[in-house]
């Protein structure tokens, strides 16, 4: 009798270890230098990152930069279209790769000229202006001798069950004073999806 | 022996061993088809002109397995635009199939200080089966004269 209260107490124990462990909501804090998940119409910020890596790579072993009479260059940032279904923000793509150029010393983003005359700081640009204004002098606005632009691509080629998608992060450095695409370079991400998995 | 009814039909004794004979052999290459190779072979020129400058490595293993799947062959360090360090992994895969692995490159200044970067975070790469690749890198920062190269397995 004794035995069997004490089976039915290790037996109950041992549910309740099961149950506890099939918890459903479990959070966890993870690496964010490592991709975790992977989807396949989505793409991580680890995998854009990586392309970044590549790409500042490939700029800094082209030398290009050097090639700029000031150092650092200053460098504008241009149009990135995104050509895919995605929902991506390129101002947060690209910045991981302003980021790196800057710390390589080689060039500095200009924030007071943009696109449309649109400036990434409004207030930086309104202040220059205003002290111009009230010192009665010019304002004097460096521009850019570096313009950086891309494209985001999305390609999909399905076979049976499979689809593969492959997202394509184009870049171009061009020498504004001549028109001249001096630097270019593109990164690929490539997965395989099954239907299912995909969602199509 | 008393003949066994496959599929509804009675067979004889000479016509059993004839189908599980050719059960077995369709067996045997399905079995092979699913092991199919993915080496690469390669070309290349006998005497390379190129003279890399090789790293002298010191490695610490705590994953034996991947250890064995994965092999460093060398490292080797060049300089690019003017003074940032780049450095290239020659690495192979000892298996007969593709292997994804993530590596990670951490760069140090002059004071042994790790030097962040945005793009600095763990990377995967594929190599085919018994193929040599290279996994690249470049300092983003002038001040990294050293680093640890990192590889885990996916």
């Amino acid at each position: 009798m004794k035995t069997n209260s004490s089976l039915l107490a290790l037996a109950a124990a041992s549910l309740g270890l099961l149950f506890s462990g099939c918890q459903t909501n479990e959070v966890k804090q993870v690496d964010a230098k490592a991709t975790q998940i992977i989807n396949a119409d989505q793409i991580s910020p680890q995998e854009w990152a990586q392309a970044a890596d590549k790409l500042v790579g490939s700029l800094l072993t082209s030398g290009i930069l050097d090639k700029a009479p000031q150092q650092p260059s200053i460098m504008g940032i241009s149009r990135i279209i995104n050509n895919t279904q995605q929902q991506v923000d390129t101002d947060a793509l690209v910045k991981k790769i302003r980021v790196a150029l800057s710390q390589s010393g080689k060039v500095i983003t200009t924030t007071t000229v943009g696109l449309g005359g649109k400036a990434e700081d409004p207030l930086a640009k309104e202040a220059a202006e205003y002290n111009a204004a009230m010192g009665g002098e010019k304002t004097v606005v460096q521009m850019p001798y570096w313009s950086l632009s891309g494209k985001l691509l999305e390609d999909k080629i399905r076979q049976g069950s499979s689809t593969q998608i492959t997202y394509t992060f184009q870049l171009s450095l061009t020498q504004v004073k001549t028109g001249l695409a001096m630097w270019e370079a593109d990164e690929q991400i490539s997965k395989v999806a099954k239907r299912s998995s995909a969602g199509w | 022996m008393k003949p066994r009814p496959l599929n509804g039909v009675f067979l004889g004794p000479l016509q059993s061993m004839k189908s599980i004979t050719l059960v077995a052999a369709l067996a045997a290459l399905a079995f092979t088809a699913g092991c199919q190779t993915e080496n690469v072979n390669t070309v290349e020129r006998a005497a390379p002109n190129a003279q890399p400058n090789y790293v002298a490595d010191k490695r610490v293993v705590t994953d034996a397995s991947l250890a064995g799947k994965i092999q460093v062959l060398n490292v080797s360090q060049a300089i690019v635009s003017g003074d940032h360090l780049k450095i290239q992994v020659r690495v192979e895969n000892k298996r007969n199939h593709g292997i994804t692995f993530r590596y990670r490159i951490e760069w140090y200044d002059a004071q042994g200080m790790i030097i962040s970067s945005p793009t600095d975070l763990w990377k995967t790469h594929q190599v085919q089966g018994r193929e040599s690749g290279v996994v690249e890198a470049v300092a983003t920062s002038p001040k990294a004269v050293d680093f640890v190269i990192k590889i885990q397995e996916t």
